[in-house]
């Protein structure tokens, strides 16, 4: 705790003594402290390969707050892939709680939580909110006989077992597919594979039967190798790009799997740390570049408060949780 | 097609291209430095680039990278890509017997050849090929792997023993991590960094670079056997051409058709062309002696893979490795979809990045030619000297590589591991394909059960995996039925 305050306090003097020892000795009070961060590039950690959803989301956002200069220091993203996150997640813990470090992740974590791949909680971190999310839907062949998930189910009912649903074991697909299959009653033969990209090539390749791909996925690669055919939208509600899928809540299954892209630091960074950062993530959302990204590639495109994203993420733990009960 | 060609013609997009192929060649001949980190390191420099003149230049270092490898693999024994680990089996040998400049010229002449050969795939066939790569499921990958296995392992030079157990302990150290089938953690003793086990830059880097560094660090007063190479010297005729040319060939169809499979690269396309190169040949004991067709085996695959991957990249969307992977994000960040729509919405973005492989490949010739009287040079900068400069460019890559130490420390445990290896007389290769290929033989095997509820007859329903099976059989048997054919010609003869 001392070191901590002699920290912030050296920060405070070098802050005031790189802005021309400005208003005298009322330099050393918290306020100047404040307007002293971010005094270098804060650490974007996204436990992801670059390339991805969240990784290019994470790049844009920072383009667009350097571009804007919405921030006096850039975002700098790091990635640090492999188990199941744990790797960044324990990085941005060991990390000083300064807010120079930061992490943007998704409700995998909640997954990573509740499968214990990972030491740590939700709790063990500040939100900053949710910059959008994305939801997926789950697949057919294009010319597979069932047309609605009705259709789907009650075969699965009448027949369980006989149709192969590919997931990665203790990932997203995996657990969408359960409380799907939970809620309506029906258990299907669960293939493992790698990948968004591996699930695409046992649906083309007909070695299985159903896949969950996020939308973007979805709308890239429909039309591969003979097509897929969407039957539900896990999102809370439909979305412009596809909006001929019904989501599970109107097919009367209360699933849905919004996946927001989360931004979170270690506990205990101030506040007003937190805030500041925050403000610039919700204004380069703002911009109309960024908008229209998201719809594009097929995301929700909202901003939701630190507090309130916590609160939903707690939610959907607990429910989680209790998935994981029945699948582990 | 052709108006393609006049835009990777134009200013930007060609001196972009030759850029990133030299950055490539260079990066991807420093041990620890690899093609992927490179592309992933300048992803945002090409968020200002237009399209076209971006995949120009990832691309050039694409290629670039995989082809730049050979180099160290050939002077020092460090492979300086992953892709590029077989080679250190032949050109290494070749170099310490004078003919080092014949190894790179054997190299730089089959990493081309095996670029235009899967070029032309790319161009002409695009389309059926990544269909017919879509029928490879779980238990065609797995037969496919567990082929590669068999037929490698005759891979070691002197016991047979010490091979199979260089082997198992590679498979071994590839358990630890996120079990791929059950999602849990195994053999993580409890530490939270094992939780994506040993990564292979890592592996491989420590196991070949930094284990010939300590070996090296030891024999630091001696006299190095001659590996200088004259530019005069690197010239290859058409002859060769003659005495290779089935192979190229060959090994340039395989490494393409590795590369279309998603999810396995450039060092899986090398292990699988040598070993069938050494199983075809009528001389296999000479593999890893500094054979020339060991060189060019594996580095017509390993270019050729590239080629090979960009063919379900560009037309179906599925990114092959993580290098593809960020070459799909580049895209998507210029908000275009790659997929089978590309062509029809942007093909001058689909036929630029197959122009821009052609072209890259071309440049990579001249460059390497132009350059390797330079690079060549290393061979006489003092061994202390270059010793530690590989060294903190082996640090600074397996860091970068996923921005945590542990990474290093890891390399420098398989330093020491790989170094009390080779004392033991224990061989290298057979340690590192274990580690490289039973993850993935694992994972699809455990799939294809999966996928036949358990039962290992499944398999027989896939014809291609039955026949790739039988194929291993009858290598596993082929010393035992030789011994009898010839058992049985002797009395007669």
């Amino acid at each position: 705790m001392f070191r901590r305050h002699f920290a912030g306090l050296g920060l405070a003097v070098a802050g005031a003594l790189t802005l021309g020892l400005m208003p005298a000795a009322t330099g050393l009070s918290t306020a100047s402290a404040q307007e002293a961060f971010p005094t270098k590039p804060i650490r974007v950690i996204v436990p992801f390969a670059p390339g991805g959803r969240t990784d290019t989301v994470a790049r844009l956002l920072a383009k667009k707050i350097e571009e804007k200069d919405l921030l006096p220091q850039p975002l700098v993203i790091v990635n640090m892939q492999g188990g199941s996150g744990g790797i960044a997640g324990q990085a941005t813990l060991d990390a000083e709680a300064d807010g120079h470090t930061i992490l943007h992740w998704h409700h995998q974590f909640l997954i990573a939580h509740a499968m214990e791949l990972v030491p740590f909680a939700i709790e063990d971190f500040d939100s900053i909110g949710f910059a959008g999310g994305g939801s997926p839907v789950w697949a057919v062949r294009a010319e597979s006989d069932y047309a609605t998930l009705d259709d789907l189910v009650t075969a699965l009912q009448a027949e369980p077992r006989s149709l192969v649903e590919t997931i990665g074991i203790g990932t997203i697909p995996h657990f969408v597919g359960a409380l799907l299959a939970n809620e309506a009653g029906f258990e299907t033969r669960k293939v493992q594979a790698g990948g968004g990209a591996d699930r695409l090539k046992m649906i083309a390749g007909k070695q299985a039967d159903i896949a969950l791909f996020s939308a973007a996925e979805y709308l890239r690669n429909k039309d591969v190798a003979g097509g897929l055919r969407p039957l539900v939208f896990f999102g809370p509600n439909r979305i412009d790009v596809i909006s001929e899928v019904p989501t599970a809540l109107e097919l009367g299954y209360n699933v849905t799997w919004a996946n927001p892209n989360w931004w979170l630091a270690p506990k205990g960074v101030p506040a007003d740390r937190l805030q500041l950062i925050a403000d610039a993530l919700r204004q380069a959302m703002d911009d109309p570049e960024i908008k229209e990204w998201y719809v594009t590639n097929a995301l929700d495109h909202y901003w939701t408060d630190g507090a309130t994203a916590m609160d939903e993420s707690a939610t959907l733990q607990a429910a989680l949780d209790e998935v994981a009960a029945t699948i582990k | 097609m052709l108006e393609a060609f006049q835009t990777t013609f134009s200013f930007w997009p060609l001196t972009f291209l030759l850029i990133g192929t030299a950055a490539g060649i260079v990066v991807g001949s420093i041990p620890g430095l690899t093609a992927t980190m490179l592309i992933a390191l300048t992803l945002p420099l090409t968020f200002t680039m237009a399209p076209t003149t971006a995949m120009a230049l990832l691309v050039g270092e694409y290629v670039g990278g995989i082809s730049g490898g050979l180099i160290s693999a050939t002077l020092l024994r460090m492979p300086g890509t992953p892709a590029s680990i077989m080679t250190t089996l032949d050109g290494f040998p070749m170099a310490t017997s004078g003919r080092g400049e014949r190894a790179l010229a054997l190299g730089i002449l089959a990493s081309v050849v095996g670029g235009l050969v899967s070029w032309v795939f790319l161009a002409v066939l695009s389309p059926p090929l990544s269909l017919l790569a879509l029928r490879f499921g779980p238990w065609e990958y797995f037969a496919l792997v567990l082929m590669a296995l068999v037929m490698l392992a005759t891979l070691s030079q002197g016991s047979m023993i010490k091979g199979l157990m260089a082997g198992f302990l590679g498979m071994v150290l590839a358990v630890p991590g996120i079990d791929p089938s059950v999602g849990q953690l195994r053999l993580t003793f409890g530490f939270q960094s094992m939780a994506g086990g040993f990564s292979l830059l890592p592996v491989l880097i420590g196991t070949f670079a930094v284990s010939q560094i300590f070996k090296d660090l030891l024999y630091l007063n001696e006299k190095l056997p001659d590996v200088r190479v004259e530019r005069r010297r690197i010239m290859v005729g058409f002859r060769d051409l003659r005495t290779h040319g089935a192979n190229l060939l060959r090994s340039s169809v395989i490494g393409t058709w590795i590369g279309i499979l998603p999810g396995i690269g450039g060092n899986i396309a090398a292990m699988v062309s040598y070993a069938t190169s050494k199983n075809l040949s009528k001389e296999p004991e000479k593999f890893g002696t500094g054979h020339e067709p060991g060189v060019v085996s594996t580095e017509a695959a390993n270019n050729a893979s590239i080629g090979g991957a960009l063919i379900p990249l560009i037309t179906m969307g599925i990114p092959g490795s993580v290098t593809e992977a960020v070459l799909i994000g580049a895209l998507i960040i210029h908000n275009l979809q790659p997929g089978p729509l590309l062509f029809t919405t942007n093909p001058e973005i689909a036929f630029g990045i197959i122009t821009s492989y052609l072209v890259a490949n071309v440049m990579m010739l001249f460059l390497m030619l132009f350059a390797i009287s330079w690079i060549a040079k290393i061979m006489y900068v003092p061994r202390h000297l270059l010793l530690s400069g590989i060294l903190v460019f082996c640090v600074i890559g397996t860091f970068a590589l996923n921005n945590r130490f542990f990474d290093v420390w890891v390399m420098l445990a398989f330093g020491a591991l790989g170094f009390v290896l080779e004392r033991c007389k224990v061989p290298l290769g057979p340690f590192v394909i274990g580690f490289v290929l039973s993850p993935l033989a694992e994972e699809q095997l455990r799939s294809g059960l999966m996928l036949s509820d358990g039962d290992p007859a499944g398999v027989l329903e896939y014809p291609i995996a039955t026949g790739l099976l039988v194929v291993v059989v009858l290598t596993l048997c082929w010393p035992l039925i030789r011994r009898q054919i010839e058992a049985v010609r002797k009395p007669v003869g």
